[in-house]
């Protein structure tokens, strides 16, 4: 295997592919296998032809990409991470690119450009804001999917991205937890909030026959407590018959960010043969934002069965029950400066902004909007589990990130010290516990749901 | 797979230097990473979260919720980051032989 000279997350070993059935494919026969992979996939994806043959290079993206903004790197560049693909199809399959070459702007493919690819399609956080401000439309974030996919195929895959495969193929979530840990967990977090808040609260795990299937993240488990509490607290104090599965305790589908064929499909059927055992009535989707945009707009399409139940997402829930007045709230309780980090995902990708504001208002005291904000927000710079720990990767991670650190801070809430950045989506969160520290805001993450949780139940002394 | 040696012996760890196989730990692979660690002595403290950490791993398959952790061991999060200053997962974890937690964490 060739040493990559771009900075690029560490790769997957063989045995790790071939855990996803995947065997990669070697040096020497790269470029053949690549070509062939291209080909059938631009002529598979209408977007993807779009974004061969409309870009104009107007470059509006550039200034509107936080990695470019970030890192000033002319790699990152929407426009020029696309033409890593763009030049090879050209030089390949059109009639101008095989006669001019360079001149219109195609160049055969090389070892070293899928080198490229694999350094830039993973230094792109797939947000999706450059396809907001393209002029002709073009989503280059459905570039890098593709680009991705395509990596798949020849067996390059981040580490993180394949074990978080594996991971999920062996146990149906992200972090490997089988069920006793699963139900440990969930008995302690019953322990929490009977002690902080006297409420006795029952976290099922799979209970039939449930009218709502809860899909939580699985980092809710190792990291954010509060995340989870909040979900149960709510279920609990509306009185819904709920449940989670120990086949499926994952919101997120790790499938839409390196490969949209098997693993997207096998995740997704995993939940649907999941919703028949338990003979759920609707799904709940928790506070995750890559999972729940496949949930949203990839479900109905990948699925090999009709979608039995209604699929809906956490906070459409709260929003309903805010709205029709079904939830009473204290937001005394949560009296911190606090500002919204809209998950690219929820806000640019599923419309969700206005939901997440109509819940979080009246949860809280201080509410002070990011400008931009949001379908217009800048990424946290984790997107798509840009989350590797890999010296040069973490640095980039911390670059990624300085345009919303900027934001952030322009809001004031860290100002003394005591500020909460709402962020409903375990990706952000993974992101900014460490990037907050490393841009010293003042301020601590949270979810939504968390507040919503706390609201409902302030603790007696306030 | 790179490899680390302790006491003459070869043992596989992935790129972030986390053991494959929670089996081929013993003390002298904590004391190794400890260094790396920039841990001076593992002392009677560190020693308590890793066997905590080893024995939750051993009953349930996987690290316990950081909350947990810290609740059981008595020690705030801040103590944790004191003990290993790469933290609970990248650090504590990494001593005590458990693999790199995976998702997005």
């Amino acid at each position: 295997m060739s040493v990559n000279k771009y900075t690029a997350p560490a790769m997957a070993k063989e045995k790790e592919m071939r855990a996803l059935s995947i065997i990669p494919v070697s040096d020497e026969n790269k470029v053949k296998e690549a070509l062939k992979h291209l080909k059938h996939l631009v002529r598979k994806f209408r977007p993807l032809m779009l974004a061969m043959e409309s870009c104009t290079k107007c470059g509006h993206c550039a200034e509107n990409c936080h990695t470019y903004l970030g890192t000033r790197d002319s790699n990152n560049i929407p426009t020029n991470r696309a033409d890593l693909f763009r030049k090879a199809w050209k030089a390949t399959h059109t009639l101008e690119g095989r006669v001019f070459g360079k001149l219109v702007g195609a160049e055969p493919l090389t070892l070293d450009t899928i080198n490229k690819m694999y350094a830039y399609f993973y230094q792109c956080n797939e947000c999706r804001r450059c396809a907001l401000v393209c002029p002709f439309g073009i989503d280059t974030c459905e570039v890098t999917f593709a680009g991705r996919q395509l990596l798949h195929w020849l067996g390059m895959v981040p580490s993180l991205h394949a074990s978080v495969g594996e991971a999920m193929y062996r146990t149906g979530n992200h972090t490997g937890l089988p069920k006793p840990g699963l139900v440990d967990t969930c008995e302690f977090l019953e322990e929490e909030i009977l002690e902080e808040s006297g409420v006795d609260i029952k976290i099922p795990i799979d209970k039939p026959d449930s009218d709502v299937l809860y899909i939580p993240s699985s980092a809710d488990f190792l990291l954010n407590p509060e995340t989870m509490m909040g979900a149960a607290r709510f279920f609990h104090y509306l009185g819904i018959n709920w449940t989670m599965s120990s086949a499926i305790a994952e919101a997120g589908n790790f499938g839409l960010l390196f490969d949209q064929r098997y693993t997207l499909r096998f995740n997704t059927m995993r939940l649907l043969d999941e919703v028949i055992k338990l003979n759920i009535k609707k799904v709940v989707w928790g506070e995750c934002g890559h999972g729940w945009r496949a949930g949203k707009m990839y479900v109905p399409s990948m699925t090999d069965r009709p979608v039995p139940v209604p699929i809906v997402h956490l906070h459409d829930e709260t929003a309903h029950y805010i709205r029709t007045g079904q939830l009473k709230l204290h937001p005394e309780v949560n009296n911190k400066p606090i500002t919204l980090h809209d998950p690219c995902n929820f806000s640019r990708a599923c419309n969700l902004g206005a939901k997440l504001r109509e819940v979080l208002n009246p949860c809280v005291t201080d509410f002070r909007e990011m400008t931009p904000n949001h379908e217009r927000n800048f990424c946290c710079g984790g997107g798509s589990a840009i989350l590797f720990d890999d010296p040069g990767m973490y640095d980039l991670r911390i670059k990624f990130s300085a345009k919303k650190a900027e934001q952030i801070r322009a809001t004031g809430i860290g100002e003394n010290g005591d500020g909460y950045l709402v962020a409903p989506c375990s990706i952000c969160k993974a992101q900014f516990y460490p990037i907050l520290e490393e841009h010293d805001l003042g301020v601590q993450v949270k979810g939504l749901i968390d507040l919503v949780g706390n609201a409902l139940y302030p603790p007696i002394n306030i | 797979m790179p490899h680390i040696e302790v006491d003459g012996q070869q043992i596989e760890v992935d790129e972030d230097g986390f053991l494959i196989t929670i089996d081929n730990w013993n003390e002298g692979v904590a004391h190794y990473f400890m260094k790396e660690e920039g841990i001076e002595e593992l002392t009677e403290e560190h020693w308590k979260l890793i066997n905590y950490l080893r024995d939750y791993f051993f009953q349930f398959g996987i690290a316990p919720m950081i909350r947990k952790l810290c609740k059981e061991s008595g020690f705030n999060l801040k103590k944790v980051y004191q003990l290993f200053p790469s933290g609970p997962a990248k650090g504590a974890c990494k001593l005590a032989g458990l693999p790199k937690p995976t998702g997005c964490v």
